[in-house]
């Protein structure tokens, strides 16, 4: 199945994209996504990821359904 | 009237408080949020930033400042509560969040001013980069 991820600020230039359309297994959780990305794109290595699953906060152990949107991202920063 | 917006053109501060003004209320706490130019580091040292960038998850940023408001309103006696961010590229003194909280009396708006802040700086997702004269750091904030 395939899934969207969106990168915003420092994972965005880590990753080197903002925006990736990529395929998982069936039954893959945001924590096992997170682990992928980690190796696909080893500028995320040094950074503490957190994540939104469909524009909302979701726990690391929620599966990860086909056509879900998933943004990865460093502890927000605005105000 | 609640609001909650996200925006490229510089924040009128004024309109913001105004409009979110309802007859029961007394005092309306406004927090005007901008780009600071010396910001002392925790060594002791200072650094000058030159200029800011804040960037969005947008729709969901926008949907934590709605839940922010609700929040609020169930933890504070307030009326009417608006938030503004501004995004994209900031020169040092512009405004980049504007928070007001109308109430009818002074104490809950400013009690919920200060929460308010506290709460958009861990929850909507909202980064800023700081430009500096010999390079650029994207702020990562505490983990919510």
């Amino acid at each position: 199945m395939q899934i969207t991820t969106l990168f915003f600020g420092a994972t965005a230039d880590a990753a080197g994209t903002r925006e990736a359309k990529i395929a998982i297994n069936d039954g893959t959780t945001v924590r096992e996504l997170i682990e992928k990305l980690r190796t696909d794109y080893t500028g995320l290595a040094t950074h503490k990821l957190l994540f939104a699953l469909n524009e909302e906060y979701a726990e690391t152990d929620t599966i990860i359904k086909d056509g879900d949107e998933v943004a990865i991202f460093t502890a927000v920063s605005g105000g | 009237m609640d609001l909650y917006e996200l925006t490229t053109e510089p924040i009128d501060i004024n309109a913001v408080a105004r409009r979110i003004v309802p007859a029961e209320c007394g005092a309306t706490v406004t927090l005007d949020g901008y780009a600071r130019r010396f910001t002392r580091e925790k060594d002791g040292t200072t650094r000058e930033t030159e200029y800011l960038v804040y960037e969005a998850y947008e729709p969901m940023a926008l949907k934590e400042m709605a839940k922010l408001i609700e929040a609020a309103r169930l933890k504070f006696e307030i009326s009417n509560v608006g938030i503004v961010h501004r995004l994209g590229r900031l020169e040092i003194g512009e405004t980049s969040v504007v928070i007001s909280v109308a109430a009818p009396h002074r104490k809950a708006a400013f009690a919920a001013c200060e929460w308010l802040i506290k709460e958009l700086k861990h929850t909507v997702p909202i980064w800023k980069k700081e430009v500096y004269a010999d390079g650029e750091a994207w702020a990562e904030g505490e983990s919510a």
